[in-house]
């Protein structure tokens, strides 16, 4: 043995082994090594050697193969490569005979049931595979063996359409927000590719026609609805069916056989659809995509037309051509929780089309823009039949969370702030009576109040929580009054506030930031000045507001 | 189920220079190795006082392992290092700059938050080159136990994780330290607490004010009378444009004289001394405070429990003697024998025994006789005894002692003591070295600054308003607001301050039933993450999760 494992690390060792050729003086170094430090790595690294030596020069003929001689390893790797069943039978005759080890036995048997097996199967080739449509002729979408395409060939694709959910009748805000980001789009596409494709929002619902000119206001060329008061809740299959309807036009091949064509368009299908990703969004979604057998690009935060270089050859046809894909909808989607980000882009291939584009948007992806009441769009009643069948799922109960406070839109915010800690009970009490002397009015509170240790009394305390804080990690007000007591204006605060039209700070302190940014400041202790300011109010004396509006003209 | 948990070879938690040093280590021997880390980029949850040293003795450097780490990721070296002992308006400056250079091949300062992100850069490639990868805004919130033993960690944001091997370099308020109950936050004599300013200045002020080229950079470290008694030190490096100014102090300083870090800090920042460079001028970028272990007590000699291997902070691995403050030095040391102890293990097909072997080389690399130098062990029972130590107070501040000073200052001896080593890590954690001496010292031997200093730092609420947050829900819980309990919170911790609102801990007198209670409330929306509350106030104290809490943009 010329190399002694146990005097070296692995590391030397990998190299020097190479050059070893000999069977037997590595078999003497796995002893030695055995013997020695037993270190499985090292082992294993001789091992493997011992096996591609052996291997190479024992190539043995395995009708003539001494069974006594061989390991079971041995066995087992022979009889790998053994195609002949009779071989394989004269083996196993002869390790009965001979050691009869049962691990050889099995390792020869394994082999010939692998090698009978694959004989009964070529024998009937010709298996019939059953239609899964025939086969389950009651199912909608057999997947045991997909046999239905409904995407199109040579379809025409036009247009952005946009599903605007609703709630409670009001267009939810992840609906305004795609019709901005979609306007944007197809500005920018009409553009680029010289078109004047629209954006198409869809609405479906009870009573949902009169969202529709909101739908313009915010972007949409034209706004296709179907209201019924089936329809007042979201359910899977009567919203697929209806929305698949709107965007196959008629004629479509697997459309319904008696729909008419839509006089404003001459498309088969939408080049793009976009769906919010909430809860209802996202089963729409999945069932509409895969109705039109395209594909779908869930919870994106981003969207983009741009052309696209593909090299892929199940894409392109054409191996190890570079093809470039015209005004591919690029989305981009957070993947493991945000760490990274993909693009999704789903491309038509050779022979198979994949379209309606399709994405989900996670709500707040794209800012909510204002709305512009003077535009214009065109505002469609979609009729078809609706069947009793599409309704058989029953909503028999539901349930609305809570909403909780909503600061914004009053005319004049009260916020306490930590001035009132010389007896908390008492200063809630005189921002709720002040609260009072105004029509539109509601009380706020500044972080500090609500992470105080402040004991309150049981009248007042269900107004100290969360829901009325102000600020940076809470509510941003923009009153026409803000009256601020006992606050200090620290920035995290100035943010929920400083757009307010008038700004009326109490402090005792001459110094306190807030001061800066007030139109007015008292100088004094809040439970002197605001009984005085409930006092003067209730009396008539003083006009917050008429003070108000005088200060914002200038 | 718990089969189906993802497995790495290596997990590395949190990517400063220790677990940078560690993963880089660990990939470039082949280990495949995930880094987590709980800011939303490396470095974002980082601070600390600005210098890095690459140590002649050292087994590992950041250099060496991250080849263009000063030309990418430091500022300026330290060319020139001096130490201001202050009385009132008198100063008597030491140059330290031999102190500095013994054992050192270079030093640098730093901004955590430029550094770190480009360490983040570099450890993600090398460890997707071997099969793993850096991911940011994980918070790893525990140890994951199988049958009692560790076996991976737990995350907020993603499923456990296990590994063979798990280096927690998660920083001084290590979670996994103190879920393994390797460390603990109990005693406030085993802390200090940083507080630090970055102050914008142009290059060209920094080159006319301190008398430097582009390549060249001054440290000054200021000791005396100017923090109230608190026993501590400031200092100020300048960056390629800005400067690093701060003060480190004791805890348990801090919490008997009820001080205010902000205000030691602006204490510092106003002294007449510091005109010549402020020179009137002062645009705060951000404030940031850490809590910072003293290795002497409390650097775990045997950091490590099965499968887990602690580095730097984590492990208490902060060199603090004197003026001698390294840290991130030792981290990377850690880090990197960490990673080769747990290759050498694997290789040898017993993973189990990495932990052992790290110890072993902390020992036979001398990295833990620099965190725990034997001398001072000695040097402290006589040195801290409370009677030893007023004695040596008094007699500094005697005319004999005076006279002592004046006469070993006309000898160099004074200059020699300071630049010796040894002397530097025996001195006692008393008030001798921080105040009475260098007070003594520069009453006797100092000159009076003529200059006046007039500059306005920001107030608390500002510095608060500057930094980024992003608020999630409260990571921690006040277990006890009485005052008694958790009071010394309201001036200890660096974003609060006694009569101020808008901080973290306000004390507040709550009337219930006819009688007055003294207490505590907490808000966590500015916190700094320090960690100084989880050792002064009685709290359940953990990290916000991942890419949450505040986010340094400087550190």
């Amino acid at each position: 043995m010329e190399i002694d494992p146990t005097d070296h690390e692995i590391a030397d060792l990998g190299p020097k082994i190479k050059d070893v050729d000999d069977a037997d003086e590595l078999r003497e170094m796995l002893a030695a090594e055995e013997d020695g430090e037993d270190r499985a790595p090292v082992k294993t690294l001789i091992e493997d050697r011992l096996e591609k030596v052996a291997g190479e020069d024992e190539d043995v003929d395995p009708s003539d193969a001494d069974l006594d001689d061989m390991t079971v390893a041995d066995v087992a790797n022979m009889v790998r490569d053994i195609e002949d069943i009779d071989v394989l039978e004269d083996l196993l005759e002869r390790e009965r005979d001979g050691q009869d080890r049962k691990t050889a036995k099995s390792q020869i048997e394994g082999r010939l049931d692998t090698l009978q097996d694959s004989d009964h199967e070529s024998e009937d080739e010709d298996v019939v595979v059953e239609d899964p449509e025939e086969k389950y002729p009651d199912l909608d979408h057999p997947t045991a063996d997909k046999k239905h395409v409904r995407a199109l060939e040579d379809g025409d694709y036009r247009d952005m359409w946009v599903y605007c959910e609703t709630q409670q009748g009001q267009l939810i805000d992840v609906s305004k927000e795609m019709l901005g980001k979609a306007r944007g789009l197809m500005d920018e596409y009409n553009d680029e590719y010289g078109e004047s494709e629209s954006v198409v929002a869809v609405l479906i619902g009870d009573g949902v026609g009169e969202l529709a000119e909101e739908c313009v206001a915010y972007g949409a060329d034209r706004v296709i609805y179907l209201e019924d008061e089936r329809l007042g809740r979201f359910r899977h299959t009567p919203y697929t069916r209806i929305f698949c309807d709107m965007a196959r036009n008629g004629g479509h091949p697997y459309g319904r056989d008696d729909r008419q064509e839509d006089d404003w368009r001459d498309y088969d299908e939408p080049r793009y659809t976009v769906f919010p990703a909430t809860n209802n969004g996202r089963d729409l979604s999945a069932l509409a995509q895969a109705e039109f057998d395209s594909g779908l690009a869930s919870d994106c935060s981003d969207l983009f037309i741009e052309a696209a270089d593909i090299s892929n050859p199940a894409k392109t046809g054409k191996p190890g051509e570079t093809v470039e894909f015209q005004r591919v909808l690029h989305m981009k989607r957070p993947d493991f929780s945000g760490f990274e980000y993909s693009t999704i882009l789903c491309l038509d291939k050779p022979g198979r089309e994949f379209h309606p584009q399709g994405a989900s948007v996670i709500p707040g992806s794209f800012d909510v823009p204002g709305p512009d009441p003077e535009r214009e769009g065109e505002v469609i009643e979609h009729e078809m039949p609706l069947e009793d069948d599409w309704f058989k799922v029953e909503v028999t109960d539901y349930d609305q969370l809570e909403g909780g406070v909503d600061l914004t839109g009053n005319e004049v915010v009260v916020a306490l702030g930590r001035g009132i800690g010389e007896d908390p009970t008492e200063g809630i009490e005189l921002g709720l009576d002040l609260v009072d002397q105004f029509e539109a009015a509601d009380l706020g509170l500044s972080r500090g109040v609500i992470t105080a240790s402040y004991q309150f009394a049981g009248h007042v305390e269900q107004y100290v929580t969360e829901e009325r804080q102000i600020g940076e990690s809470g509510q941003v007000v923009e009153p026409d009054v803000y009256i601020a007591a006992g606050i200090s204006g620290a920035v995290q605060h100035k943010v929920g506030m400083d757009e307010s039209d008038t700004i009326i700070a109490i402090n005792t302190d001459a110094d306190a930031d807030i001061v800066e940014f007030s139109d007015y400041y008292v100088q004094g202790d809040l439970f002197e000045i605001l009984p005085e300011l409930i006092d003067s109010l209730e009396k008539g004396e003083l006009d917050i507001q008429a003070l108000a509006g005088g200060a914002s003209d200038d | 189920m718990t089969d189906d948990y993802e497995h790495y070879e290596a997990v590395v938690v949190g990517a400063g220079p220790g677990g940078a040093a560690a993963a880089a280590t660990l990939a470039q021997n082949g280990v495949e190795t995930l880094v987590l880390e709980r800011g939303v980029e490396s470095g974002s949850k980082n601070v600390s006082g600005g210098l890095i040293y690459a140590e002649e003795s050292a087994p590992y450097t950041i250099d060496g392992l991250f080849p263009e780490f000063r030309s990418e990721a430091s500022e300026r070296p330290v060319t020139e290092y001096y130490l201001h002992n202050v009385a009132g308006r008198n100063v008597k400056t030491i140059d330290l700059t031999d102190l500095h250079e013994h054992d050192t091949t270079w030093s640098d300062a730093v901004l955590r938050r430029h550094m770190d992100s480009w360490l983040e850069g570099r450890v993600h490639e090398m460890t997707r080159e071997t099969g793993g990868g850096l991911l940011t805004g994980v918070r790893v919130d525990g140890l994951l136990r199988e049958a009692g033993e560790i076996v991976g960690v737990t995350c907020e944001e993603l499923d456990p994780i296990k590994a063979d091997a798990i280096i927690a370099a998660d920083g001084v308020n290590s979670e996994l330290a103190r879920d393994a109950g390797l460390m603990d936050w109990e005693d406030p004599e085993e802390w200090f607490q940083g507080v630090k300013a970055i102050v914008d200045m142009p290059a060209s002020a920094i080159a006319e004010r301190f008398g430097v080229d582009e390549d060249e950079g001054v440290a000054h470290l200021f000791s005396g009378d100017l923090f109230e008694g608190v026993r501590g030190g400031g200092f100020l490096y300048t960056n390629d444009d800005s400067l690093s100014i701060g003060t480190v102090f004791h805890l348990d300083s801090l919490v008997a004289e009820a001080a205010e870090p902000h205000e030691l800090l602006d204490a510092l920042l106003t002294h007449p001394l510091l005109d010549q460079w402020l020179q009137g001028e002062y645009e705060e970028l951000e404030y940031g405070a850490k809590l910072v272990p003293d290795s002497k007590k409390a650097a775990n000699p045997s950091p490590h429990q099965g499968r887990l291997m602690l580095v730097g902070d984590a492990a208490g691995q902060m060199q603090a003697q004197g003026p001698i403050i390294k840290g991130m030095n030792h981290a990377v040391s850690a880090g990197a024998l960490a990673a080769e102890a747990f290759s050498e293990a694997q290789t040898r097909g017993r993973p189990g025994e990495a932990g052992q072997r790290y110890e072993t080389k902390l020992r036979d690399e001398g990295v833990m006789a620099k965190l725990r130098p034997t001398r001072y062990t000695v040097a402290s029972a006589v040195g801290e005894n409370g009677a030893v130590a007023s004695v040596t107070d008094s007699l500094v501040d005697s005319p004999l002692g005076r006279l002592g000073i004046e006469a070993a200052d006309r000898l160099g001896l004074l200059r020699r003591a300071f630049n010796s080593p040894f002397v530097m890590s025996v001195m006692p954690d008393t008030r001798t070295p921080y105040v009475t001496a260098p007070t003594a010292i520069a009453e006797a031997l100092g000159t009076p600054v003529r200059e006046e200093n007039d500059v306005e730092p920001p107030d608390l609420a500002d510095r608060i308003g500057d930094l980024t947050y992003d608020v999630g829900d409260p990571h921690i819980e006040l277990r006890d607001n009485s005052f008694a309990a958790s009071g010394a919170a309201v001036s200890a911790c660096p974003v609060s301050a006694k009569d101020f609102g808008g901080g973290c801990y306000r004390d507040e007198k709550v009337k219930t039933n006819g009688h007055e209670e003294h207490l505590v409330s907490l808000d966590t929306q500015p916190c700094v993450e320090c960690g100084t509350c989880a050792i002064v106030a009685d709290t359940e104290w953990e990290h916000p999760a991942g890419g949450k809490g505040v986010e340094f943009e400087q550190g």
